[in-house]
């Protein structure tokens, strides 16, 4: 029998485990060089992975995050581009990733369609709008004070706050109780009084909001607004929740598996690097041990 | 009057000896004998929990039973095995439908039993169907989804899915529950005509005035033993209704004399179509009026309607007053906000957090109350929890432990604290002591005699009579959606509720 407070973290475990296997066989993992690369690398992929906490514990998901990186990012590039300073320019890409959650939440909550379905719809909306906006082109020529955001100490600072927060809002308000209600059961949730629909809406904007962020730090990285930016992001933020302990069913799940979660399959791909395993094989591995960490999650519960 | 030896004659096609089932220490069917002969139709009768459930299960295969033995047709049967009965000749139509809406009305006939080896044989099905009905003297299109089809239509369905194996017996559990009267009386035509062809018929109902005009004998069940077992002829619905409730109020309930305040709660010709039709019920500071009837009469549907958490309605109508004031609760948020609360009858659906701890699932509806400006006073939230659980009896180790893991009574007990944090002015509980063992059963009457003491206004939903006798200061009945009597602590014995409950008036 494992304790469950180590059984609860056991994605760090596992990371740790990794971790030192990989800075044993190999002689890049354990320089500096690298270890920042794979913090800057998986900022986004973190920060994303914390919006998606909120929703995959309340019981829904959100396949719209690697979209709104893409319109988000290339919002901000263009708005710094025709001379808006540096700062309302990333609020504004934040709060386009807000207002784009409300609008799920909207159709999701009181059109009564089902989360899969609205965030599918709007992963296609949001990345045909990024295309249109920047006429499929990529916007460069940024201020240079907006790429000290994606060095590594801005980025770790930022995904520090990030996970700060989201761990008070979930763990510390009344709000974060009721995410679990929602997801453990709705029907109970309602009879006891909790507004339902209300938290499910708040949930999709505080994901919104995270891939905005996320956007942000994705175009500061590659110093562009670039529309494709963000493609396939929001399966990396689901598998690093799900690898993290979270039920795709709802009511259970942490912040800090996430964060586990996203640098497990983070450290993942940097090993698979290090020890040159072609991209396709990479592919391979990193489905296979997504289908591991769910059968081991299954024979636990 | 016992008439099974006049009917020697005929041939038994299904009997039942000494069938005993426990479950988790708990006796619910104790020594049983049933004997259906071609040709009847008998009875199966009893309260909610008297053991009918569990005893066609077992006649169906569905659980096994602990011990005694089957026989159709003079064979001895295997027991638990679905299949086997059924291929065998024991036909079961159920009272909620198993049908695939979506599949044609031929293929639910022959849902996991096509003909044809690899490739279904579509024509063969098809004329067997047309067949089925055929005998049954009814035209329904085999082809149309079963979707299209009326309620009453989709009962026949499934009788004719009971039949299609050469059923020898037909067992029909709560059949009429769902079919509107129109329909019953069609409905019954079809049973006397299997009665007509040789069939043995298990038929149970709560309706009594449709037993009356169907079967030709009965069984009465009650905490799980035969209580009667006899001829029709010469029984009278008192005879039965006495049969069936037969026990006395014991002491497990406190004494009430109850001090009653103002009207707090009232509902006036309440409608929220179709399940509710016209409720009138009212309820007082410190009274306790618990509203009976039976399995479907409409009462948890008024209640959810109450509090604004009924889906689907069609139309609504009447009004609920608070105080004397008009109110109309949006969801059950706004009812807890205003002080209604109601706590569920489906314990496990639609009331716990089965993940979350016992503490969480008690301060769910009340966070705000230990939360400065959203953030929770954890330590405010610890203390209120102990203290809930300590005045609601809740026994477990650990307030930190899921609630899943603790007993069914202490579960239902942590449930009905939870909306006691906030103590409300008017309390609807809804079968309180549904799955709840006699300890915890007794400390929830004390609890909610306490609670009524304290001014709280009471509204007890339950199936229990002996619950509803011993408890309620009024009880109102509810039959098909309406409340059909009030009746006052001196008038209301089992057997006034019962009847109220189960004929037309």
């Amino acid at each position: 029998m494992i304790p469950r407070s180590i059984e609860r973290h056991a994605i760090f475990f596992v990371l740790l485990l990794e971790c030192v296997v990989l800075a044993a066989t190999t002689d890049g993992f354990l320089t500096s060089t690298n270890l920042g690369n794979v913090l800057r690398q998986n900022a986004f992929t973190a920060v994303l992975a914390a919006g998606m906490t909120f929703v995959i514990i309340s019981g829904a998901i959100d396949l719209s995050v690697g979209s709104i990186v893409g319109f988000a990012g290339v919002l901000t590039a263009d708005l710094m581009a025709r001379g808006v300073p540096v700062g309302l320019a990333v609020g504004a890409g934040i709060l386009s990733g807000v207002a784009i959650g409300a609008l799920n939440g909207f159709v999701m909550t009181r059109l009564r369609v089902p989360a899969f379905v609205v965030t599918l719809a709007m992963m296609l909306i949001a990345r045909g709008a990024a295309f249109k906006y920047t006429d499929a082109r990529t916007i460069t020529g940024l201020p240079e004070s907006f790429q000290l955001l994606s060095s590594g100490v801005a980025a770790t600072l930022t995904m520090a706050a990030v996970f700060g927060i989201s761990w008070a809002v979930l763990m510390r308000t009344a709000f974060g109780r009721h995410v679990y209600a929602v997801g453990g059961n709705a029907e109970a949730a309602s009879l006891s009084g909790v507004r339902v629909g209300r938290v499910q809406r708040r949930v999709f904007m505080i994901s919104g909001a995270c891939a905005g962020l996320a956007g942000v730090l994705v175009a500061s990285r590659l110093n562009a607004g670039y529309p494709r930016a963000g493609e396939f992001y929001e399966l990396d933020a689901i598998a690093a929740v799900v690898v993290g302990g979270a039920s795709l069913f709802g009511g259970r799940g942490s912040i800090w598996g996430a964060l586990g979660g996203a640098f497990f399959v983070g450290v993942l791909n940097n090993g698979l690097n290090l020890f040159r395993v072609s991209p396709y094989d990479q592919l391979m591995v990193k489905g296979a041990v997504l289908l591991i960490a769910a059968c081991l999650d299954r024979s636990r519960h | 009057m016992r008439r099974d030896c006049l009917r020697r004659a005929s041939e038994t096609v299904l009997a039942g000896r000494g069938l005993t089932k426990s479950f988790g220490g708990v006796t619910v069917l104790h020594d049983v004998d049933l004997r259906i002969q071609a040709g009847e139709v008998r009875a199966l009768l009893g309260e909610n929990g008297a053991g009918k459930s569990t005893l066609i299960k077992i006649l169906t295969g569905a659980i096994v039973p602990d011990r005694g033995e089957l026989h159709l047709a003079g064979q001895l049967m295997p027991l638990g095995d679905a299949r086997r009965l059924r291929d065998a000749g024991i036909g079961v139509v159920y009272q909620e439908f198993t049908l695939v809406p979506d599949l044609s009305v031929a293929e639910n006939i022959f849902l996991g039993r096509e003909p044809g080896r690899l490739l279904m044989d579509r024509a063969a099905m098809r004329s067997a169907a047309v067949g089925a009905f055929r005998d049954l003297d009814i035209a329904i299109d085999v082809d149309a989804p079963v979707r299209s089809l009326r309620i009453a239509h989709q009962q026949l369905v499934e009788i004719a899915r009971a039949l299609i194996s050469d059923a020898r017996v037909v067992i029909f559990d709560e059949p009429t529950a769902s079919l509107p009267p129109p329909d019953v009386a069609r409905f019954l035509a079809v049973v006397r005509r299997l009665r007509e062809r040789g069939l043995g018929i298990l038929y149970t109902s709560h309706r009594l005035e449709e037993v009356f005009s169907i079967a030709d004998t009965l069984t009465v069940l009650r905490d799980g033993s035969v209580v009667e077992s006899c001829s029709m002829a010469g029984v009278s619905q008192r005879d039965v209704i006495r049969w069936m409730v037969g026990r006395d109020v014991s002491e497990e309930f406190p004494v009430r004399n109850p001090t009653l305040g103002d009207v707090v709660f009232e509902a006036r010709a309440f409608s929220r179509l179709p399940r509710v039709q016209h409720v009138d019920v009212s309820v007082r500071r410190g009274e306790i009026v618990a509203v009976a009837g039976l399995v479907g009469a409409g009462r948890s549907a008024a209640a959810l309607g109450f509090i604004g958490a009924l889906r689907p309605v069609h139309a609504r109508g009447g009004q609920l007053l608070l105080d004397r004031r008009i109110v109309t609760f949006a969801s059950p948020s706004d009812a807890l906000a205003e002080g209604v609360a109601y706590v569920t009858e489906d314990r496990k659906g639609r009331g716990l957090f089965p993940l979350m701890s016992v503490e969480a699932n008690i301060t769910i509806s009340s966070l705000a109350a230990f939360a400065r400006r959203n953030w929770i006073d954890r330590r405010l939230e610890r203390s209120t929890a102990s203290e809930i659980a300590r005045a609601c009896c809740v026994r477990a180790s650990s307030l930190l432990q899921p609630i899943a893991t603790l007993s069914g009574g202490n579960q239902q007990k942590a449930l009905l604290g939870r909306y006691l944090v906030k103590p409300p002015r008017v309390l609807i509980v809804d079968e309180p002591t549904r799955g709840v063992d006699v300890g915890a059963r007794a400390e929830i009457y004390a609890l909610l005699d306490h609670l009524s003491r304290e001014g709280m206004a009471i509204i007890l939903i339950s199936s229990d009579l002996t619950e509803v006798i011993g408890m309620a200061d009024r009880v109102v009945v509810m039959r098909q959606g309406r409340t059909v009597r009030d009746l006052p602590r001196g008038e209301a014995t089992a057997e006034t509720v019962m009847s109220a409950a189960t004929l037309q008036s």
